[in-house]
Order: structure tokens, then C-alpha cells, then sequence
């Protein structure tokens, strides 16, 4: 499938890089008002991300994890294995992926960076029917097998659950929560999940199926606390049942809760590890990038309640109108892919 | 069908009063879009007599224009109709609430309105904005003990959970209105979601956006626009808010309406099916999506920046001929 031009994905490259790099430099935008006396400078001290378990798994996993789209956007191949072993040496070992990212190169560059190292890694990846069937899913699997270059993944979840109809899809017979039962009993994955960006009723329609999840992706970050929120709807719920939840998007998906500074890139990413989530999965595309991660993830500290309600606080008012949200509020953040195979037209045919 | 130019149109209670209001009311935001204060007096008059109780404005309504059009086609006829109209405070003082009240009702040329709701509730904060010492919910208490307004609600089309935070703040509303379509009932649901909480409150529920708004799914193809609002209407609501622009589209309504049998439960299931997988990317009921559609002035009283380089405040900005200045810099 050659899927031409994300827009989205295109608005997200680099903003979350152009965004983050400058501003943490200057570090005074968004008062620092957690009275972190963790590093903010961008220097990565000695020491590991912690790890924590992953739900009920009995698996542990990285507090930070490695997104995949943005290791596909690295400029050079070259880059994209520095970032790995980099990471691997901080004691990072999960590392996000889907089977559309990059047409591909997202889990080639990933297969080609843990060769010698799959032991030590958790693999995930994504599997993208967008409401189509078992059999398109399983041949999606064999895929992503074949470019990450292994024989079975850690991880397996449907991708970007996002429209209000996906439920339904993927719960009819032959749909694609078939085919996660059916490649964990063949072995070729451990566990399973599903992720989204949108809605949190959309997180519970999936949960309301009682399906044996392992896990569940979705953004947390300090504006989502009080807007349209997954911490406050999905989390618990999530928790109470023994998922691991992987959150997402602790900047608001480009930056955009520093940009409009609401909240320095130090505290934001820090406020979303503080959940009860299992990781926090952060897009890193440069050397510098991930430094300025691993500056908070390394030795990981977290907030306590009260610097967590006054970074709420801080947010509540910027994030109500759901402008450093626009994941759950525009079609900026929605594929291609998933909304043609919904029969939905292009964002760029709609009066938006 | 006959269409009578003197019919009658269904009569509903509205809530649990024993008020009676036309079971399609007249929304007035699309009368500001007719050609001139003739041409609006002619289509209230011909409202009126075709069987239209229920008379919906906003104070800012194009900036004032639509309470003025439709106090003049109202003239001689008050008592014949349910006057509502909108206070806009977004966040605002109480005081400004009331000053806003006495500029509707100047406008309207009355001294009463029988419903004086809060307009447009879209943010996350807004019940707690509204509820706070202060806030607009004063003015709603206050304008009622002074015997200016009869009964009180509020309005929004952005998010359910806004409706049921505002509901929840316990104000004694005595209406609330929303969007109530064949889309919305699989989309973000306020017929899911609030109407059933009304209904048990015996608050009346008041529909708008029959026809998505602009009519973009009629257009699609996907439903007509007979169906839409026959669903609609077909609700347990108090009434169905429609945008009245032309005489043609005043009579087709008229028409429906005075002809008006409800579907049957198995129609609205086939209905909703039918536009179940249209509605659930939400293209068609843009107001609960996308930027554009809310209010530049509810941003600004809010402190929301308004980033003219995006497209969706491009348009946004445009779709009232918005000066971009907030009350009460603007003279009328």
C-alpha cells in the first residue's frame, strides 16, 4: 500500500523537535513552578530509566519509551541508530511502533538498531485494518515481523481507535480483534492492546467488550487532565482491570502545550510519567532530542500530588478550549489510511 | 399536502409547566440573513399565522439585527407568542448578563421575555464560570424575581459533558438546548447522553441543528431534508429550533410541521442506521469538532487566543462578518 503524503504526519515532524529544542534552552517561558530539583539543562546524568511493570504482565518495561514514528524521521539511517544504542545504554527497552509508519521504515530502522539486541528490547508495533479484517491484519503481522527483523513481538495492538464506529468493527466476527487472539496463540506475539488519540468514550466502548487487552495506549498530559480527559475517564478504569497503560502525547503531540506555554517541555514530560502508567512513550527524532529526555527519565523522580494538581491547575485554564489538544479535536492527527478505509473523505475536502 | 398559509402546528408543554409552544420554533439566526427588516417582518407574520409559537434569538445575533427584525414582525403579536432570547456573558459578570437583558428587550420592543437563556456553553469551564459568585447564574435568579424573564436554560452544541457539567452545577434550569439530529445520535450524543437526564428532570429539551446545521449531509445526499427533521421533531423535546432564511424554506417547514406524524421507533432505528457510519468521524456535525465553529467572541471573553494564521479562526472570524472586537468596545 503506498500511502503518499501524510499531512499529519508531516505537520508533526519537526514541530515537536523546532518546539521543544529552543524553548528548553530557554527554559523560563512556562514558570517553573514544581520545584523540580531535577536537571532541566538538557545534560543526561549517570544513571537508568527505571523500569516498572508492564500491567499484569509480569514484565517490566522502561518509564520512558521510544516512539517509532519519529525514529522514521530522523534524516539518516545513521542518526536513527545513534538514538537506539543511546537509548538502550540509558536503560530504555520499549520501543514503539506501527505497521504504517513511514511506509515501513519506521520498524526497518528499528529491526536493523536491535539486531543483537532483541533480547533486551520490548518490541511493540501496531497493526493498521482500520476496521477491515482477521486476514488483512495477520498479513500486516508477518510484515512488521519481517522488517523488525524478528520472530515474534512483545507487543501487538490495533492502531489509532478513533472513530466512534471502530468499536463495532473491530469486535464483528472475523474483524481484527480475531487476529490478536489468534497470533498470541501462534506464538507470534505476547501480549495485545490498542491505542487512540481521540475520545475517552471511545477507550471505554473498546473496555466494555471485555476483551483480555494487556494493554491500552492514550495521550496524558497535564492539559488533557481537564479537558474531554483520558486521566480522569480511562486511566482509572484501565488501572482497576490490570492494563498496562502506555500513555502518549505528553506535549500535546507537537509541542503544543509548549508552544503556547502552558508548561516548560521539562514538566510536561515529567507530569506524564508521574501517572500510574506503565510508559510514557515520547517521539524522538535527533541525538538532542533524546538527551533532553533522558535529562528527565534517567534516575526518574516522580511529582508528588501537590506539584501534580498545580501543574493541573497551571493548565486548566489554556487547556479548556482544546487548542494544545488538537489531536482530540481536528482531523490534524487522523491518518490517512484509517479515514479512507472508514469511506470518510480527505481533511482537505472538508469545510474545516 | 395542503399547505395552509393560517394552519396549526402541534402544541407541546414546555417542561413540566403547562405553558404550550409550537412543536417547531422559529430559530433566528437565519432571519438575519433575509434581505431586509421587510422582507424578515413578512416572514414572521407568515410564521405566526402558519401555526409558529416559539421564537428563538440571540443578543448577539449579527450584532444586534435579529432581535431588532423580529421585535418589529412580533409587533401587535406578542402575546400571541414564546419570546426567547439569549444572554452572551461567556464566562462574564452577572451585571453584564442584565445589561444585555435590557438591550434584548429594548430591541424586541417588550418589556418580557418567557425565556432568557445562557448562550452558547462550549468550554470545559464554563459551568464552573457560570456557577461562581458572580456569574451569570445570578443574573438568571435575579431577571426572574424582577418579573422580566419567565423561565430560564441554557444553550450549546459543542459536548455533551459541558450540558451534564452544567446540569450538575444544580441550577434550577427550566430548559436546555442543544443539537438533536440523526447524526448526533451516534456521534458525541446529546440524545444519548442529556436528553434522557432532561426528560427524567422534566426540564424541557429544546432541539436545534435538525439539519446538521447547515445541511451538509441533505446536501451529501444521505438523508432529505423531510427525514431530518421529521427525526428531529419526532424526540422527546419540547421543541425543534429551525433556521428560517426564505419564505420557500419557512413553507417547506410549515409544511412538515403541520403535517406532522412521528416516525415510528422501527423508522428512527432504520434512520440512525442509515447514517451511522456518516456520522462517526463527525464531518457532519462540524460544531462539535472543529474550531471554527466556535464563537470568537465566547474565545475572547474566555482569554482564547485567536491564531488569525489558522485556518479554522480564518473562517470562523468570517462567518459573522466579526469585527474581532469583544463587548463592549463595539458600539451598535
Amino acid at each position: 500500500m503506498s500511502s503518499g503524503n501524510w499531512s499529519r504526519r508531516g505537520f508533526i515532524k519537526g514541530a515537536t523537535i523546532a518546539a521543544s529544542g529552543p524553548i528548553l534552552a530557554r527554559g523560563t517561558m512556562a514558570k517553573q513552578q514544581t520545584g523540580s530539583s531535577q536537571n532541566s539543562s538538557g545534560e543526561v546524568p549517570s544513571g537508568e530509566v527505571p523500569k516498572r511493570p508492564l500491567g499484569r504482565t509480569g514484565v517490566q518495561v522502561s518509564a520512558m519509551g521510544l516512539g517509532g514514528y519519529h525514529i522514521g524521521s530522523a534524516d539518516t539511517d545513521k542518526e536513527a541508530m545513534e538514538i537506539v544504542a543511546r537509548a538502550v545504554d540509558h536503560g530504555v527497552n520499549f520501543f514503539d511502533n506501527a505497521w504504517e509508519y513511514h511506509d515501513g521504515l519506521s520498524e526497518e530502522r528499528i529491526g536493523k538498531a536491535l539486531k543483537g539486541k532483541r533480547q533486551q528490547a520490548f518490541v511493540m508495533t501496531k497493526v493498521c485494518t482500520h476496521g477491515r479484517d482477521k486476514n488483512l491484519a495477520m498479513r500486516m503481522l508477518e510484515q512488521s515481523l519481517r522488517r523488525l527483523q524478528t520472530d515474534h513481538l512483545d507487543l501487538w495492538q490495533i492502531h489509532e481507535v478513533i472513530y466512534d464506529n471502530d468499536p463495532e468493527l473491530i469486535f464483528a466476527p472475523n474483524g481484527a480483534a480475531e487476529a490478536l487472539l489468534q497470533a498470541r496463540q501462534q506464538g507470534k506475539v505476547r501480549f495485545v492492546g490498542f491505542t487512540g488519540h481521540k475520545d475517552p468514550d471511545i477507550h471505554l466502548k473498546m473496555l466494555a467488550h471485555d476483551f483480555p487487552f494487556d494493554t491500552i495506549q492514550m495521550p496524558l498530559n497535564c492539559c488533557d487532565a481537564t479537558f474531554r480527559s483520558f486521566e480522569t475517564h480511562v486511566l482509572p478504569e484501565a488501572n482497576r482491570r490490570g492494563l498496562a497503560v502506555l500513555g502518549m502525547k505528553s506535549l500535546g503531540g507537537s509541542g503544543e502545550l509548549v508552544r503556547h506555554g502552558a508548561v516548560t517541555p521539562h514538566d510536561g514530560l515529567r507530569y506524564a510519567m508521574s501517572l500510574p502508567v506503565a510508559t510514557t512513550i515520547s517521539g524522538v527524532d535527533s541525538v538532542e532530542v533524546l538527551n533532553q529526555n533522558l535529562a528527565v527519565a534517567v534516575n526518574f523522580q516522580p511529582l508528588d500530588d501537590t506539584a501534580m494538581q498545580r501543574l493541573r491547575d497551571q493548565c486548566r485554564s489554556v487547556a479548556s478550549d482544546g487548542r494544545n489538544e488538537l489531536f482530540k479535536m481536528t482531523t490534524k492527527y487522523d491518518g490517512k489510511i484509517g479515514r479512507e478505509q472508514h469511506h470518510f473523505p480527505n481533511p482537505q475536502e472538508l469545510p474545516l | 399536502m395542503p399547505l395552509a398559509s393560517t394552519g396549526s402546528i402541534p402544541l407541546r408543554n414546555f417542561g413540566r409547566t403547562d405553558v404550550k409552544i409550537s412543536a417547531l420554533g422559529f430559530g433566528g439566526h437565519h432571519l438575519g440573513e433575509a434581505p431586509d427588516e421587510k422582507t424578515a417582518v413578512e416572514l414572521i407574520h407568515q410564521a405566526v399565522d402558519g401555526g409558529i409559537t416559539f421564537y428563538d434569538n440571540c443578543w448577539e445575533y449579527r450584532r444586534g439585527k435579529t432581535e431588532v427584525w423580529m421585535g418589529a414582525g412580533l409587533k401587535g403579536l406578542r402575546k400571541r407568542v414564546f419570546l426567547m432570547t439569549k444572554t452572551c456573558p461567556h464566562g462574564r459578570d452577572a451585571s453584564l448578563a442584565l445589561r444585555m437583558l435590557e438591550e434584548s428587550l429594548n430591541r424586541l420592543q417588550t418589556d418580557y421575555l418567557d425565556l432568557w437563556q445562557v448562550h452558547g456553553m462550549a468550554f470545559e469551564n464554563d459551568p464552573d464560570l457560570f456557577i461562581r459568585p458572580n456569574g451569570a447564574a445570578e443574573a438568571l435568579t435575579r431577571a426572574k424575581k424582577d418579573g422580566k424573564v419567565r423561565f430560564v436554560g441554557f444553550t450549546g452544541h459543542q459536548n455533551p459533558k459541558v450540558h451534564l457539567g452544567m446540569l450538575n452545577t444544580g441550577f434550577p434550569f427550566d430548559s436546555v438546548q442543544m443539537p438533536l439530529n440523526a447524526f448526533d445520535a451516534n456521534f458525541r450524543s446529546f440524545e444519548q447522553q442529556v436528553l434522557p437526564e432532561l426528560n427524567k428532570r422534566g426540564i424541557a429539551a429544546l432541539g436545534m441543528k435538525p439539519l446538521n446545521g447547515h445541511g451538509d449531509a441533505i446536501k451529501a445526499g444521505v438523508i432529505t431534508a423531510e427525514e431530518a427533521l421529521r427525526y428531529a421533531m419526532s424526540l422527546p423535546v419540547a421543541t425543534t429550533i429551525t433556521g428560517i432564511d426564505t419564505k420557500e424554506v419557512l413553507e417547506q417547514n410549515l409544511q412538515i410541521a403541520q403535517n406532522f406524524t412521528p416516525m415510528s421507533e422501527p423508522e428512527m432505528t432504520a434512520l440512525r442506521e442509515r447514517c451511522k457510519r456518516d456520522s462517526a468521524d463527525g464531518r457532519f456535525e462540524l460544531y462539535k469538532l472543529s474550531l471554527k465553529y466556535d464563537n470568537p467572541e465566547s474565545r475572547m471573553a474566555h482569554g482564547f487566543p485567536l491564531d488569525t494564521q489558522q485556518i479554522e479562526v480564518k473562517d470562523m472570524l468570517g462567518v459573522e462578518q466579526n469585527t474581532g472586537h469583544p463587548f463592549p468596545e463595539k458600539q451598535f
